[in-house]
C-alpha cells in the first residue's frame, strides 16, 4: 500500500491549470450545498518545505453528524474521493494512503468509508533545489461525495502556502498525521499465515494469526468480488479463524488474487494480497 | 384486474425468497408494476423484445447527470426507437429522495422530454429488491429469450460530473448492440454506480 506513484506536474500542466480554473464553476468562490455539511482543509504535516526531502500533505474531511464520505472502494454505492494537485514545478505528489474505512451499513447496502473526521494524507517530493525563504503555493482540487439519506456531490480549491527552508519543524497538524497513519494497512507480519479458496459461493479468507478478541473484518479492494452487505460469517480454524465471505452475484470469472485490508480493532488494519486456490475436488461456482 | 395484481404479488414474494433471483445468464424474474398512467406491465409479456430496466431517483446527482445533460433521454429514444421496451423502475419510499405520485412523474417525463416505454412506480419497493437494484442509475438489459444479459452501471465513468458522458463506455448501448449482433456480451457485469436506492426501512 506504501508504493507512491508519483505524478510529475510539467510546467505545461501547471500553466494550464491556473489558466482555466477560474473558469470553472462552482469553485472556491461559489457555494456549494455540500459546505453547509463538511469542512474541508488542506493542511501540512510540516511547516515548511525542505528541497529534496519528503513532505506529507493531507485533505482533512470534518462531517457533520450522520454525513459519511467514501474509501477507496466505496462499496454498493457512493464514490471515493479524488484529488487533483496543483504545484510548482518539479513537486511531485503520490497516491492518496487510505486509512482503513467503517462499514456503513444501511440493509440491503453496506458501503465503505468514514464519518465524522477523516484525514486523507499524500506524500509529496519537492525538487531538489528551491530558493531558500521563497514561498511554494500548492493547490488542491478535491472533487467528493458526502451522503447521509441523500447525496451531494462537492468540489473545492484549498490552498496552502509553505516557505522553503533548511530544515523544517512539525506543524500544528501533526498530530491529525499521526492519527491517519494509525489507521494505515500494515503489511501482514511474518509469522502469521494468510490464504484464501474459493468455494462454491463463498471466499474463505484463512486468517492464522492467533487468538483474537474479536471478529475480524475484511473490507474488499476491489469492487464486485464479495457481496458487501453480506455478514461475514466466522469459523475457527487451527492457529487462526476463517472468515467466510459471499461473492458477489457480478463475479462472472474466477479472481487471481483477493485484496483488501483486514481490520482487527482500532489501530490494527492488515493489507491482504493472497492468491485465492480453487479448492480441489469440490464444485466450485463463479 | 384485482385477481392479477394479487396473483403478481404473490409470484413477486416467490421469487425474492429465492436466493440469487438474478444473474447474468439466467431468466430474468418475473414481475408486474403500475406505470404512471395506471397501466400494468408484466415483464414476460415482452418476450420477443430487448427490456431495459433503469433505476431511477428524479433527486439523485448521478441520475441528474444523465438526465440534465439528455444522455438518459437520448439513450431512451434511440432504443425504444429500435424496438427495444425500456422501464424506468422507481423504487424510492413514500416520504424518500425520489418518490413521486403518477401525477409528478408525468409532469416530470414531460419536462425532461424523457420517453422510456413507461415508468413503473415501486414504493414499496418490490421490483428493486427482486433484482437487488442498488444505485440509481443501476441498468439491467434482458434479451428476447428472457435472460438477463447486462447487471450494471450506465457506462464506465462512474462520477456526477455531465463533462465525464462524452468519453464514457455506455455499456447498456454495448450489451444491445452485441447482443443484437448476435455476440456475447463483452461486459456483463460492471459495479453499478449513484446513489443508493431509498428502499422503505
Amino acid at each position: 500500500m506504501l508504493n507512491h506513484s508519483f505524478i510529475p506536474i510539467t510546467w505545461l500542466g501547471f500553466f494550464f491549470a491556473f489558466a482555466v480554473w477560474p473558469m470553472q464553476p462552482m469553485l472556491a468562490s461559489s457555494k456549494n450545498p455540500a459546505d453547509e455539511h463538511v469542512k474541508l482543509e488542506l493542511v501540512s504535516e510540516q511547516n515548511a518545505v525542505v528541497p529534496g526531502k519528503e513532505l506529507w500533505l493531507g485533505i482533512r474531511f470534518d462531517l457533520q453528524d450522520g454525513w459519511h464520505t467514501y474509501w477507496t472502494n466505496p462499496g454498493d454505492s457512493g464514490e471515493a474521493p479524488r484529488i487533483e494537485w496543483r504545484m510548482p514545478a518539479g513537486f511531485e505528489a503520490g497516491a492518496i494512503q487510505w486509512p482503513h474505512p467503517e462499514r456503513l451499513a444501511t440493509p440491503p447496502f453496506a458501503d465503505y468509508g468514514y464519518e465524522h473526521q477523516v484525514l486523507l494524507i499524500v506524500p509529496v517530493r519537492p525538487p531538489a533545489e528551491l530558493k531558500d525563504g521563497q514561498t511554494q503555493k500548492i493547490a488542491a482540487l478535491v472533487r467528493y461525495l458526502i451522503c447521509k439519506d441523500v447525496c451531494i456531490p462537492g468540489q473545492k480549491q484549498l490552498e496552502l502556502s509553505l516557505p522553503a527552508q533548511t530544515h523544517a519543524l512539525a506543524s500544528q497538524a501533526r498530530e491529525l498525521f499521526d492519527a491517519a497513519r494509525s489507521r494505515l494497512p500494515r503489511p501482514a507480519p511474518r509469522k502469521w499465515k494468510i490464504s484464501a479458496d474459493s468455494i462454491r459461493d463463498e471466499f474463505l479468507l484463512n486468517l492464522k494469526i492467533g487468538k483474537l478478541d474479536k471478529a475480524p473484518q475484511f473490507f474488499p479492494l476491489d469492487a464486485e468480488q464479495i457481496e458487501n452487505a453480506a455478514s461475514q460469517e466466522t469459523t475457527a480454524i487451527p492457529g487462526g479463524i476463517r472468515l467466510h465471505l459471499k461473492k458477489s452475484k457480478h463475479l462472472l470469472k474466477p479472481i487471481a488474487r483477493l485484496k483488501g485490508v483486514v481490520v482487527l480493532g482500532p489501530g490494527r488494519a492488515y493489507v491482504v494480497d493472497v492468491p485465492v486456490s480453487q479448492a480441489p475436488g469440490r464444485a466450485t461456482r463463479n | 384486474m384485482n385477481r392479477n395484481l394479487c396473483c403478481g404479488l404473490v409470484i413477486t414474494l416467490l421469487l425474492i425468497s429465492s436466493a440469487y433471483a438474478v444473474k447474468v445468464g439466467e431468466p430474468a424474474p418475473d414481475f408486474q408494476a403500475t406505470d404512471s398512467n395506471g397501466q400494468v406491465h408484466k415483464l414476460s409479456n415482452e418476450r420477443g423484445e430487448f427490456v431495459v430496466l433503469e433505476w431511477h431517483n428524479n433527486g439523485c446527482p448521478y441520475t441528474q447527470k444523465h438526465y440534465e445533460s439528455g444522455n438518459m433521454q437520448r439513450l431512451q429514444k434511440e432504443w425504444t426507437g429500435k424496438g427495444v421496451v425500456w422501464f424506468t423502475v422507481i423504487s424510492s419510499a413514500q416520504g424518500q429522495q425520489g418518490y413521486v405520485t403518477a401525477q409528478q412523474e408525468n409532469d416530470y417525463l414531460k419536462q425532461m422530454k424523457a420517453s422510456p416505454t413507461a415508468a413503473l412506480l415501486d414504493p414499496q419497493g418490490d421490483v428493486g429488491r427482486l433484482y437487488s437494484a442498488k444505485t440509481t442509475p443501476h441498468m439491467f438489459v434482458i434479451n428476447p429469450a428472457g435472460v438477463l444479459i447486462y447487471d450494471g452501471a450506465i457506462d464506465d465513468k462512474p462520477t456526477t460530473e455531465q463533462s465525464d458522458i462524452a468519453g464514457a463506455k455506455n455499456y447498456v448501448s454495448q450489451a444491445l448492440e452485441e447482443a443484437a449482433a448476435g455476440s456475447q456480451v463483452s461486459t456483463p457485469t460492471s459495479r453499478p454506480y449513484g446513489c443508493s436506492v431509498k428502499y422503505a426501512h
